[in-house]
């Protein structure tokens, strides 16, 4: 059979492209069944921890060694954008992993299922950043998205937790809907010929005259199912009910891996496929940017849960990086968000850390919980500091130069008052930063004793500052990693 | 000795002093608190003394940056670790070593917690202030520009008075709002330069010389973009009406915070207003300059009448400083040499002048922990030494002939006048004022009745005297022997002059205004030696009106002849 003969061949020539999602599927499948259920059932379940992080690392070393090119019938492509993203996307989830051991082994709510979930949403996340299809974006994004609905709610015994999981999952599953639309939308647009990005510009150019109302709905619609996912004002409402829901592990993972995925695939999507018809986007998307900036740093201000504050911050970092997929040029505002997508996670995964060290097995996550927190852990106060100085964009902390790249990015292509309400938002958000610093500097120690820190945590805010310090002074170095890792 | 470029490049070690103390004093134990207040100020006092070899080496003939050392930091974007000085910058690099270690110096009683954590925030704060004068590269002046934010936020959240994270959080939003404004003005101007030489480059030089690719566009691009660095630089100065955070951080810092922020932190706005705004704006200022004016004077009389009305001592200083400062800022604005002389003097002055006064507030305030003029009264009488030096500073800040803040006041008068006279006019009411006030406040407090609990007040103690003494000195001999200084700064001004106001050499009545100057002791800047057919690239809008005169480019070459021959003469 010459059909089935050719479809092997292809599949054994493209499989390559995928080794790192393979390797993910097939040991989150052996995890569930029989590793963690059968053969392994007695082992303790923390030392899953250790096995997720070294298959994630196994597969990041696949990642790294996958050569670039295009297969799938010109469904995914492994360039450098790809495995810039998908480093970020493994690096995230290791740092999950690693900042929630402690916690959940406190909660007594160690399981397979929690990090086979990890794996499988970060699977999805991997082909969503290398995805060159509408159709398969659309089924990585759903891969993702529904691992991380289930995780969102794992500690399902909370109330809170279940309600922010159901909330979380009935809004993206509207918003999968909108996006879905959009694409069959786009696809009569263009007569039905094609779904592939790199095609889409010409077949909507060739498509006749009068669609263009079908082309700008279509637009539009996938730009609302994509600003969902990434949290951006207007479709933000979710996220600070289900940050604040979530295990604080799962809160750290959400704001780092499907925002880097999503954000990839928004810049190949806006940057490549819809790049012929800037004018339809151009409008929506920089009115998105400047909403988020404004309102996320704005309703930070009076956030009493760290968590939610975090929310809201993230959704204003969320309206910086949109001005990376503004850039018309999308191979620089891909270097761009990767760069800060980057600071951004050491910055999240340091304070999240720090979050979940002073949390221990209670939930409380009040920003009043780290007054005092100078005198008590001097070291932990002064990353905090760094993470929260590096956050607000002071430099001369990685987070200042990482704005600093996208905002020139920003001004070179014109986009002068965006970045003056950038700018001014990130001034703006120095407060309710400092409001923190403020509280571990300025305000006495409560009566209880600290508990004592964990390995894990010291590791990882010993790494992340030390990162975020001296960063800049490194920048040479930075530039040409951006530059190797995603001109490929 | 190593071959690296910035082995010897005395400046950058001077700047890298403090950070390298700071660290050493990391590793202090926390409870040895004498370990922190001697390390701390011999940390401060090298500082000084390796700067003193700058002032002989520095090389007065010349306009040019020296000490330069360059090296490429991130190519791709066009950022260079780039560092030099020259003569304005080096007057301000002297004051800051000086007044830092004086602020050290004056906390040793002050403060009495978290020793540890004041004195490192200190020596980062002077290193970073250190800083924002060496650099020659955008990208590294804004970099510290930010960061001095840090400690100023944490010396006056942690040991400020009762108000302190009010005061501090509204001087760290204050600054850094201005501070990203100007990023974006700093980024406009780097792209402007990609796109008419096809560059990236971050250098200071390379920005100057972007003023007339600048001048080319549109007047609503030039004027949004001067304003840009103008509100960075306005609000730190601070000018009317961005001065609102001034008198809520010096209320509630400590005193050696209200030192370092009075004696050098203000002057980075001024210093930003010299180094930038002036030279890379010189086409759209003749635009603003009634609206800067405007603020300006507006900055010097409202600055002195709220001065006089209030009730706190260190408030009291605070709004003399935003009235003095204004002063400052009309002179750099009169844009010829008089005027840009006296608003230097005017910087080193004020920053003496007014670290002294409130040193001198912190004093009483230390003995007693109230600022209240009403408080107290008849301390000359238990008081003497403490009198005398109130009295030398509160001479100096009105600005008596024979102490320092005659000759900046007397220079910014001389070349507003020459500039605005209406301007200089309103604005010697400021001075006027100024006396009204500090008389009024020296008055009240130093004289009338004294009673038991200010009769048990101390009279300065060695420590103090100690301190005093280098800011009295300095009184005395800027006042009287302001020549080495201008000699310092003549070539940078008159190179400034050139840049942002070439009509100035120009000009009939240059004679007329020297021999005027050298009537009364003030020397006015010689003209550069030109050749004839050096002509300033840019166009003037102005310069049009003269050509129609028809009879003004003969005048010109003749008045630049004598010029020539005026200069090698007096050499």
């Amino acid at each position: 059979m010459p059909f089935a003969q050719a479809l092997w061949e292809s599949l054994a020539r493209d499989s390559r492209l995928v080794t790192p999602v393979i390797l993910l599927w097939l040991a989150g499948t052996l995890m569930l069944w029989p590793l963690g259920s059968l053969l392994l059932k007695r082992m303790p379940k923390d030392r899953w921890a250790f096995f997720t992080v070294a298959i994630l690392l196994l597969s990041g070393w696949f990642v790294i060694n996958t050569p670039n090119a295009i297969g799938f019938a010109d469904m995914f492509r492994v360039d450098g954008v790809t495995k810039g993203f998908q480093i970020l996307c493994i690096a995230a989830g290791i740092l999950t992993v690693a900042l929630g051991r402690q916690q959940l082994g406190a909660l007594k709510e160690h399981s397979v299922e929690y990090y086979s979930l990890i794996i499988f949403s970060i699977s999805g996340m991997l082909l969503l950043v290398g995805a060159t299809d509408l159709v398969s974006i659309y089924f990585a994004v759903e891969l993702m998205a529904l691992c991380v609905y289930i995780l969102v709610g794992y500690l399902r015994t909370q109330e809170r937790a279940v309600e922010a999981s159901i909330k979380y999952f009935l809004l993206g599953a509207f918003s999968s809907g909108i996006l879905l639309f959009g694409i069959s939308l786009i696809f009569a647009a263009t007569g039905g010929t094609t779904t592939n990005l790199e095609r889409l510009g010409q077949a909507i150019a060739l498509a006749p005259g009068n669609q263009d109302l079908l082309v700008f709905s279509g637009v539009l619609m996938v730009l609302i199912g994509f600003a969902f996912k990434v949290a951006a004002v207007p479709f933000h409402m979710w996220s600070p009910d289900a940050y604040e829901g979530a295990p604080t592990p799962v809160t750290a993972f959400m704001s780092m891996a499907p925002k880097a995925a999503a954000l990839a695939a928004f810049i190949r999507i806006f940057g490549t496929g819809f790049n012929g018809v800037a004018e339809n986007w151009i409008a929506p998307l920089s009115f998105i940017a400047a909403a988020s900036m404004i309102l996320g740093n704005i309703a930070a201000f009076k956030q009493q849960s760290i968590k939610r504050m975090l929310a809201y911050s993230s959704i204003g970092h969320v309206g910086y990086m949109l001005l990376g997929v503004l850039a018309m040029d999308s191979q620089a505002g891909a270097q761009a968000v990767w760069f800060y997508m980057m600071t951004y996670l050491f910055m999240q995964a340091g304070a999240f850390a720090i979050v979940i060290y002073l949390q221990g097995a209670n939930e409380g996550e009040r920003i009043e919980d780290f007054k005092g927190l100078a005198k008590r852990r001097p070291l932990l106060a002064f990353a905090m500091m760094v993470f929260m100085l590096s956050l607000a964009g002071i430099p001369p902390l990685l987070g200042f130069f990482s704005k600093f790249y996208l905002f020139r990015l920003a001004i070179i292509e014109g986009y002068i008052t965006l970045t003056v309400i950038a700018l001014l938002t990130s001034a703006a958000a120095a407060y309710y930063y400092l409001n923190v610093v403020a509280q571990m500097y300025f305000k006495e120690p409560g009566e209880a004793a600290p508990p004592p820190v964990c390995i894990c945590t010291k590791a990882i805010v010993a790494l992340c500052s030390a990162v975020l310090l001296v960063g800049t002074a490194f920048g040479p170095w930075i530039m040409d990693w951006v530059g190797k890792i995603v001109w490929g | 000795m190593p071959m690296i470029p910035w082995f010897n490049n005395l400046p950058l070690w001077v700047t890298a002093v403090p950070l390298l103390g700071a660290l050493a004093l990391l590793f202090v134990p926390k409870a040895k608190r004498r370990v922190f207040e001697l390390g701390a100020l011999a940390i401060a006092l090298l500082d000084f003394i390796l700067c003193v070899p700058l002032w002989f080496q520095y090389d007065r003939s010349t306009a040019a940056v020296q000490w330069v050392t360059q090296m490429d930091w991130i190519p791709s974007i066009g950022v260079k670790f780039s560092i030099g000085m020259d003569g304005i910058s080096l007057v301000l690099f002297l004051l800051t070593t000086f007044i830092g270690a004086i602020a050290v110096w004056c906390s040793f009683t002050a403060i009495t917690e978290r020793f540890k954590e004041f004195y490192i925030w200190l020596l980062v704060m002077q290193f970073t202030m250190l800083g924002v004068f060496i650099c020659q590269d955008m990208f590294l002046f804004y970099l510290f520009w930010e960061i001095m934010l840090v400690p100023m936020y944490f010396l006056i959240a942690i040991w400020g008075g009762p108000q302190k994270l009010y005061a501090a959080i509204k001087l760290f939003l204050y600054t850094l709002a201005g501070g990203v404004l100007m990023l974006v003005g700093i980024l406009a101007i780097y792209f402007l330069q990609y796109k008419t030489t096809g560059t990236y480059d971050l250098s200071i030089a390379s920005f100057h010389n972007m003023a007339g690719a600048i001048s080319q566009q549109t007047q609503a691009f030039q004027v949004l973009l001067c304003l840009s660095f103008f509100l960075g630089f306005a609000i730190k100065v601070p000018m009317f009406p961005f001065h609102t955070w001034l008198p809520d951080a010096h209320v509630q810092a400590p005193t050696a915070g209200s030192v370092i922020l009075a004696g050098i932190l203000l002057k980075m706005g001024t210093y930003g207003f010299v180094r930038f705004l002036l030279p890379i704006f010189p086409d759209i200022l003749p635009t603003l300059m009634p609206w800067f004016l405007t603020l300006t004077i507006i900055g010097v009389v409202y600055g002195a009448l709220v001065a006089m009305i209030q009730k706190d001592m260190k408030k009291l200083v605070a709004y003399s400083s935003v009235s003095h400062l204004g002063l400052c800022m009309l002179g750099l604005f009169a844009l010829n040499p008089n005027g840009i002389m006296g608003g230097m003097f005017q910087m080193i002055n004020h920053g003496i002048s007014t670290s002294g006064l409130f040193l001198i507030v912190g004093i009483v305030y230390e003995r007693r922990h109230v600022r209240m003029i009403a408080d107290f009264g008849g301390l000359s009488k238990n008081m003497p030494i403490y009198a005398t030096v109130f009295m030398i500073m509160t001479m100096s800040s009105i600005g008596l002939p024979g102490l320092n803040g005659f000759i900046g006041e007397f220079a910014i008068l001389q070349g507003a006048f020459q500039a605005k006279p209406w301007w200089a006019v309103v604005a010697t009411s400021g001075i006027i004022l100024g006396a009204a006030y500090m008389l009024w406040l020296y008055q009240r407090v130093m004289f009338g009745k004294l009673d038991d609990i200010n009769a048990n007040m101390k009279d300065l103690n060695a420590r103090e005297i100690a301190y005093f003494a280098p800011l009295v000195l300095a009184c005395f001999w800027i006042g009287l022997r302001p020549a080495p200084i201008m000699k310092v700064l003549e070539k940078p001004i008159e190179n400034l002059v050139m840049q942002i106001n070439p009509d100035f050499y120009k000009g009939q009545d240059l004679e007329q205004i020297k021999a005027d100057a050298a009537q009364l002791g003030i020397g006015a800047m010689e003209a550069p030696e030109r050749e004839d057919d050096v002509e300033v690239p840019i166009q003037y809008p102005y310069q049009q009106d003269e050509d129609e005169i028809g009879e003004a480019p003969q005048t010109q070459e003749e008045s630049l002849d004598d010029d020539g021959e005026a200069g090698s003469g007096g050499r």
